[in-house]
């Protein structure tokens, strides 16, 4: 997904990631990234929280404008509500 | 919490498995595309590769490894009409609602509140894990993704890897 956000960047289409694997993205350096320490699949939050899913996707959006620095990975502040693992197949 | 680290994780899961180490792409450097026009101008679409497809179309292959699919979902869509068939992360929020993923009502409220310019016609599903084919990515089915993208004039692409 970060290598076709830096081709689509690269033709001149404004991109973010919103990722949920810090090193993974930090290895192939998307043009920007909000990282979402969060369980993957949760990208945007929990289900049914209409107001945590906007703000995330504003602030998405909002690094359009405010990323300088090709590459920029912004942490966002909140924490997930519980402790979560790297999934291998099984249901939570 | 500290960021789970998926490269040791994935190396050793994958190398119990009997696959053989995979390649990481590492880049140092990223292309930046710096937008003149205010975002309450902007047509924004939104790219997943969390295995969802509409319940018109065949689901994608939960076990997919170089699956280059790649989806056109009229903007229009249901949020409520789609399957998540992917083995490799855990959905059961996401199937409750999308938009935890995909937030795809989300973004049509943006746009209703006049924060975007607009939703573009299409939205996108696809480029489903384990590509390891990543040259044709590049070469190929990025490249003809971005020749979509210009169709629909879109100025924003927000994408959600899953």
């Amino acid at each position: 997904m970060g290598l076709v956000c830096r081709v689509v960047e690269a033709a001149g289409i404004a991109t973010v990631c919103l990722s949920t694997g810090r090193d993974l993205t930090l290895q192939v350096k998307p043009p920007r990234s909000l990282f979402m320490n969060f369980p993957m699949g949760n990208n945007f939050g929990s289900p049914f929280d209409p107001e945590s899913q906007t703000r995330i996707l504003r602030s998405a959006l909002d690094m359009i404008y405010e990323v300088e620095e090709p590459g920029t990975l912004i942490d966002w502040p909140e924490p997930w509500s519980k402790p979560f693992e790297y999934f291998t197949g099984k249901k939570r | 919490m500290k960021p789970i680290s998926y490269v040791d994780a994935l190396n050793s899961h994958y190398g119990s498995m009997g696959f053989p180490p995979y390649e990481w792409t590492v880049n140092d450097t990223a292309p930046l595309f710096r937008l003149d026009k205010p975002l309450n101008q902007c047509r924004v679409s939104l790219l997943t590769s969390g295995g969802i497809s509409h319940c018109s179309m065949p689901g994608f292959d939960p076990d997919a490894r170089n699956d280059h699919r790649l989806d056109a979902l009229d903007e229009h869509v249901d949020s409520a009409d789609f399957v998540i068939n992917d083995s490799y992360y855990d959905h059961s929020d996401a199937e409750q609602d999308l938009n935890c993923v995909f937030p795809i009502d989300r973004l049509r409220e943006l746009a209703a509140a006049g924060e975007i310019g607009s939703v573009a016609p299409r939205f996108w599903s696809g480029f489903m894990g384990r590509i390891y084919n990543r040259t044709k990515v590049i070469e190929e089915s990025a490249p003809a993704f971005v020749a979509k993208l210009k169709e629909d004039a879109v100025d924003i692409l927000v994408a959600a890897p899953a």
